[in-house]
């Protein structure tokens, strides 16, 4: 961990990372999230480099989303998949001049640089660089106001997944419109020996927020969070996370397995849903008019909408919206997502 | 409700979906299956990547479809294929 956090932050270990999980509480960083922007240590969040004159194969092969023309003025979300068809790490790539730069979900750069390597068939060259960049992130309906007063107003502006290269008192600094919240969203990806500075002005405009509200917010808008949907034999299908999969590329690893249990249409299905006063357990089962049709992925508390608020896997034929349906003896309904509307969809840049 | 209920309520949405996916992805030309987008992947920005150009084509689209006009809508209906069907399929909402 790079960035100073102040006195009374509370931090968690995810995966291989220590991050901060709140600074104040949940509920005061979740409502300046939602209703103006703040904050992000992402410093959990791994940034691996892959060059040489194969990168691009070699990430074409190993991404399940087409990177093949991903230039440096671009980024892309897209998972990382093994030979079964299960989920190694979420990842944003970022096109770079020599290769590209991957940046994993929190707490899963251990896991995702031993897969790339064992995958390495075209001997690119693959660096951790965390040691020496990282990543503070903005996030919030006016977060490009924060973009205007911190470094460039027309950065703000930039479209969904454009990336600048960028100079920062002095120093050289990836910015990137990202987002995982449904708010808009930023990334700044920053030498280790300037973020500290950068952080510190970062927070001269806004207030940070901790892992829970950025989860909590991610939920809300089905933004998956491979730590908490990927445990068991999930695989992508029953996460529901085709999107970050292109099934049209014509060969990635893990396709074959992803396209075997997309023909098969039998298994789960992830379904959002709300209700009960206790936050139930992952595992917990659900019913439908008595039976056990399912289990909880995991469950919060959500600040938004002053309720239970979690995923649940259930067969495929009741994994719709508006279901009455039963965990641990309470009453739940499913829901459609979004399960809150951000307010960035109704706020301009300007 | 019973299980066999529910699953037939189930169906009444997924249908709907179904319907709607298959309309996407005929009207703006998408090379995906219309199976493979979920019921609740983001459209915009995120998940499908459709832009405001396509949102033009899909207005009609729905219209022509479904007879429901979204032209003065907020961006929130095309939150995911699930919210279109609560608006292009009231029944679906209202029985939500």
């Amino acid at each position: 961990m790079t960035l100073t956090h102040p006195e009374g932050t509370v931090h968690g270990q995810v995966g291989d990372a220590t991050v901060p999980l709140r600074f104040t509480d949940l509920s005061t960083e979740y409502g300046v999230l939602r209703d103006r922007a703040v904050a992000l240590d992402l410093s959990g969040h791994t940034l691996v480099e892959i060059s040489g004159p194969a990168a691009v194969d070699f990430a074409q092969r190993v991404l399940a989303r087409d990177v093949e023309y991903l230039t440096s003025e671009r980024c892309m979300m897209s998972l990382v998949l093994d030979d079964d068809g299960r989920v190694v790490d979420q990842v944003l790539a970022f096109g770079r001049e020599d290769g590209l730069l991957l940046e994993s979900s929190v707490g899963a750069g251990t896991r995702l640089i031993e897969h790339l390597r064992a995958h390495n068939d075209e001997g690119v060259e693959i660096v951790d660089r965390s040691a020496d960049l990282t990543v503070i992130g903005l996030e919030g309906p006016y977060a490009w106001g924060v973009v205007g007063r911190l470094i460039d107003g027309e950065l703000a502006s930039l479209p969904f997944e454009a990336v600048s290269d960028t100079v920062w008192n002095d120093v050289e600094i990836v910015f990137a419109r990202t987002g995982f919240t449904g708010e808009y969203g930023y990334q700044m990806i920053v030498p280790v020996e300037s973020a500290a500075d950068l952080w510190r002005a970062t927070l001269e405009h806004v207030t940070p927020s901790g892992q829970e509200a950025l989860e909590l917010a991610m939920l809300e808008v089905r933004q998956p969070i491979p730590r908490l949907e990927t445990a068991g034999d999930a695989d992508v299908i029953e996460i529901g996370a085709n999107w970050l999969v292109d099934v049209t590329k014509d060969e990635f690893v893990g396709k074959e397995a992803v396209l075997a249990a997309f023909e098969s249409r039998q298994g789960r299905r992830t379904v959002g849903f709300s209700g009960g006063d206790v936050v139930p357990e992952p595992g917990a089962r659900v019913l439908a008019g008595g039976e056990d049709v399912g289990e909880v992925v995991f469950a919060v508390r959500s600040v938004g909408l002053g309720a239970t608020l979690g995923l649940a896997r259930v067969e495929a034929g009741l994994a719709a919206a508006g279901l009455e349906l039963t965990v641990e003896g309470a009453g739940v309904t499913t829901l459609t997502s979004p399960y809150i509307v951000p307010k960035s969809w109704s706020i301009p840049i300007i | 409700m019973t299980v066999d209920e529910l699953r037939a309520k189930a169906a009444e949405r997924q249908q709907t979906c179904s319907q709607i996916k298959k309309m996407i992805v005929s009207r703006l030309d998408l090379e995906v299956e219309p199976d493979w987008i979920t019921d609740d992947q983001p459209l915009f920005g995120r998940g499908l990547e459709l832009d405001s150009l396509d949102v033009l084509e899909l207005y009609v689209a729905i219209e022509a479809e479904f007879g429901v006009a979204l032209y003065d809508s907020e961006m929130a209906v095309f939150g995911s294929i699930s919210r279109l069907a609560d608006e292009v399929d009231p029944r679906l909402r209202a029985s939500a």
